[in-house]
Formats: C-alpha cells, structure tokens, sequence
C-alpha cells in the first residue's frame, strides 16, 4: 500500500516534470514561429492628393493587410481595405464600371464599400483618412 | 485514460505483442554497460538537428545576398531565434562527438567484429555524411568564416589528380565559391544529406535487430554464445535483462545527461561554435587571416599542412579512413576484450593521440 502511494507520487511527479519541460521546450517555439507584431501595427500613410486622378484607385498595403483609397469621378476620396469580407480575396478595381470586384466568387461593392451584389455578407471596412494641403494621410 | 487507450489500440493492432516483442521482452545481455546507450543520444540528437532545422527555414534565406541578414534577423530579431540556431549550431558539434565517442566505444569493445561487419560499415559512412552535412551547413550564413572555410575545404579537392581541378569546379558550381555554391550546399544540407542520413539510421538500426545486440567484453555474461558463420543465426540473450524499463532508463539517463552539456554549451558558452569571423558577411575580395576550420577537421587541415605535397597529405587521410572502414574485415580475431588485444590497444591509443595532437597543432598553427 505504501508502496503503491509512493509509486504514484513519483509518476505524478515524472508527469509534472514531463509537463514542465514540454511547456520549456514549446514556448520559445511557439514565440518563434508566431507573427511579428511590429508587421501588424497600423502606421500612418502619407499621399500627394493629386498624385491620385478622378475615377482610378490605388492599392497600398496597410496594418499588414491590403488596403486601397480611391478617387470618385466627384472627387472624393475613400479609403476601403481591399480584403473582401466573403473569404478574404483581394478585390479589383473596376474602373469602367466604378466599382469594386472579388475575382474569386464575383462579389461586388461600390466606391463607399456597401455590398452591391454577390455572396459578400459585409461591406468592405472603411479606413479613416484626413485631407490637408493636399496629403491625404491614411490612418 | 491511458490504459483505455492502450487497451482499444491492442484490440486492433496487437499492441501488447509489439511491446512484448521489442520492449520488455527484448532481452539485452546483463553485463550491458552505459557505452551502448550512445546510439540513442545520437537519435535524440539527429531528431533534434531535423527539427531545429525546419524551424530555421521558417527564416532562412538561401541566397547570397539574403541569406546573412536572415541570419543576423533570426539571432537578434526573431523571438527565440537565437535558442533555436544556437540548438542548431552547437548540435551539430555534439553530434560529431557523440558519434566519435560511439565509434570508440564500439572499437574498444571489439563490437565491430563478425556478424556485425555492415553495422561498422553503415556507422562509418553515416559520420562521413554528418562531416558533410557538416560542412554543407557551415556555409548557410554566408558569412567571412563560412565563406572562407568553405573556399579552403573545396579547394582541398584540387589536388586529386586528372579530375581535381573539374571536381572543384562541380562542386562549387562555378571557378570560386559564390551564390551556385550557396544553391547547392543548401540542397545539399537541407534535402540529400538528411534523407540518405536517416536511411542510413535505418539500414544500421535494421542490422542491429537482425544480428541481436552485441555483448560486452567486460563482465560474466552466462548468455553469450559465439557466432559460426555456418548459418544466420540471431544472437539473443536469454536470461538477460528487459530493454524496458531497464535498460530504457539507461538510456533516458545518458540523453539527460547529454541534454545537461548540450544545453550547458548553449546557455553559458554560446559562442563556442563560432569565431569573429562568424559575424561578419562573407566578402569574396578579403580573405581574413587564419581562417581555420571546425574543430573535428583540424586534424585534417594540419595534416595537409605538414606533406609538402598536398596529394600525399591527401592520400594519406584516404588511406586511414579506407582502413577504419574496413577495419572489421582486416581485425578479424574473435577476441573482443582490449586487454587481450595488445597491439590493437596500442595502435588505437597511438590513433588517438596522434588525432588529438594534430588537432591542438591544427588549432596553435
């Protein structure tokens, strides 16, 4: 009985130490193979307003995912992310129509990001930007 | 849970009849001795350079214009980066010594000798091959020192006559070592090497089962029969002792005790692997001075210093490892204990010394 107790003791504590050195060994592993957060951290982005003319988009990379910023034929500018809200593919510009177009399942969105027609149960996430002196500054 | 598990695997793969065949019924002689739980270490150790390995791939760029600064990120950028090159660099030091400790053990207890010529001979070929994986990975960070040993240790092959100049050529992939080099030896390293390595292991664990563990010289073994090359014959060991949990806790002893140094080497001396050189990219038109290579070619490098001829120094080191290969099929007494082999205990010690001289005169040279 005594016996029993202490060989219990020791395979729990082998499990224990088992268990310890797995944690050792995985942590680092896990930590490296991890993504990198300063790839991910959202920065400010800086454009020459006029660089940009009515009616075309431009495709920047932003946060670590695909962003774009168009200028509508009325001169307005938006900021969308290009990662289409159905399975993550990464919308075209469509500028005879003046809309945007997933490749993948044929979704489609206007100017302003809203869900025109397709599978797309989102619309696409707007990304804030300020206009002064003619910058515009992305974020 | 686990004797659930186990109890649900029997039913269906007959569990129980493989634990009985190679764990607690495989019977080891009963004088067995640490010496014989350096094969295991160096699985642990193979298994840990394959791992370490992948891991490094995750960042490593195999590219001469890349491939220094995806070294220098891993050390200083990657999370961790630097445990898991330093595990790399520092394992593959210890692999080469395990081996050569394994191969000395194996001498010394005369466990070379018939039935178990083809276990010395794929055991010779497989610290060849980790020389050269060795070696391949040597130049993977493309720095100073990689660049340089790598030049010196090709160059070496140049002296071999007809074909040594081409043989150069070929394995450079170009006149000097450059990015072709980089290409090949990364091949070489992280796909070649590796698989013919591990089908080696296989191949040498194989033979093991097929000719049944050797018994030590040493000890009163009442189990140990003589082979006669009449007919196959598997050498057991009735009445020995259980490879589990014996001699498996043997085993697990001697990998603690390897993971103790191994990890000592990597915390406290993290440097051993590596010179100043190490730490600076590989520049084609500044060759630095005493570029030296890894401890276990010393004896190699001070060899080919010594013959004024580079073809002799050469021959020379062919001749000795043609005889180490075949040393079982020229040793062929039967007698197996050191002491009752006088002139073997003497040339091996002369061996020896004579490689341990070398590589300190390598290294002061």
């Amino acid at each position: 009985m005594e016996n029993d107790g202490r060989r219990k003791f020791l395979g729990v504590c082998l499990a224990g130490a088992t268990a310890a050195a797995a944690v050792a060994a995985g942590y680092p592993v896990i930590r490296y193979l991890g993504p990198r957060s300063s790839e991910t951290s959202a920065e400010k982005l800086v454009f020459t307003a006029s660089d940009l003319p009515e009616g075309e988009a431009k495709f920047f990379e932003y946060a670590g995912a695909s962003a774009v910023i168009v200028k509508t034929k009325t001169g307005e500018l938006v900021a969308l992310s290009a990662v289409c809200t159905h399975l993550g593919c990464i919308v075209q510009w469509v500028k005879e129509k003046q809309h945007f177009l997933c490749p993948c399942h044929a979704g489609e969105f206007a100017t302003d990001g809203s869900v025109l027609s397709g599978p797309p149960p989102r619309p696409l996430a707007k990304i804030p930007l300020t206009l002064t002196e003619g910058k515009v500054t992305i974020g | 849970m686990f004797k659930r598990l186990y109890r649900w695997l029997d039913l269906r793969i007959g569990a129980g009849q493989i634990v009985e065949k190679e764990l607690t019924g495989y019977l080891l002689p009963r004088n067995i001795n640490e010496w014989y739980s350096l094969g295991s270490v160096l699985l642990v150790i193979f298994a840990l350079q394959v791992v370490t390995g992948m891991l490094l791939m995750v960042y490593y760029v195999p590219d001469a214009d890349k491939a220094f600064q995806s070294v220098t990120f891993i050390m200083n950028e990657v999370p961790y980066g630097w445990l898991i090159r330093l595990c790399h660099a520092v394992g593959s030091n210890m692999m080469v010594a395990v081996l050569i400790l394994h191969m000395l053990s194996t001498m010394i207890m005369g466990s070379y000798k018939s039935p178990r010529e083809l276990n010395w001979v794929t055991g010779f070929i497989l610290l060849t091959l980790v020389q050269a994986i060795s070696l391949t990975g040597y130049l993977a960070p493309w720095s100073q020192l990689s660049f340089w040993a790598t030049t010196v240790a090709t160059n070496s092959a140049s002296a071999i006559p007809v074909i040594g100049p081409y043989l150069v050529e070929f394995l450079r992939g170009g006149k000097l070592v450059g990015p072709p080099t980089l290409g090949r030896f990364f091949a070489l390293h992280v796909a070649i090497l590796p698989v013919v390595i591990a089908a080696l292991i296989g191949a040498h664990l194989f033979f093991l089962k097929r000719t049944g563990v050797s018994t030590p010289p040493f000890g009163v073994d009442e189990t140990d029969k003589p082979f006669k090359p009449e007919s196959y014959s598997y050498q057991s060991h009735p009445g020995g002792i259980p490879f589990f949990p014996n001699y498996a806790l043997q085993d697990l002893t001697s990998i603690f005790i390897y993971f103790a140094i191994f990890l000592a080497v990597v915390f406290f001396a993290p440097n051993m692997p590596f010179t100043p050189d190490s730490f600076v990219p590989a520049d084609p038109f500044k060759t630095p001075a005493h570029i030296k290579p890894e401890w276990y070619f010393l004896a190699n490098y001070q060899t080919l210093k010594i013959f004024p001829s580079e073809l002799l120094g050469l021959s020379v080191q062919a001749i000795a490892m043609t005889f180490l290969a075949l040393l079982p099929f020229i040793d062929r007494s039967p007698e197996r204990h050191p002491m009752k082999r006088p002139l073997f205990l003497v040339c091996t010690a002369a061996g020896i010394l004579l490689w341990i001289g070398l590589t300190v005169w390598g290294h002061f040279s």
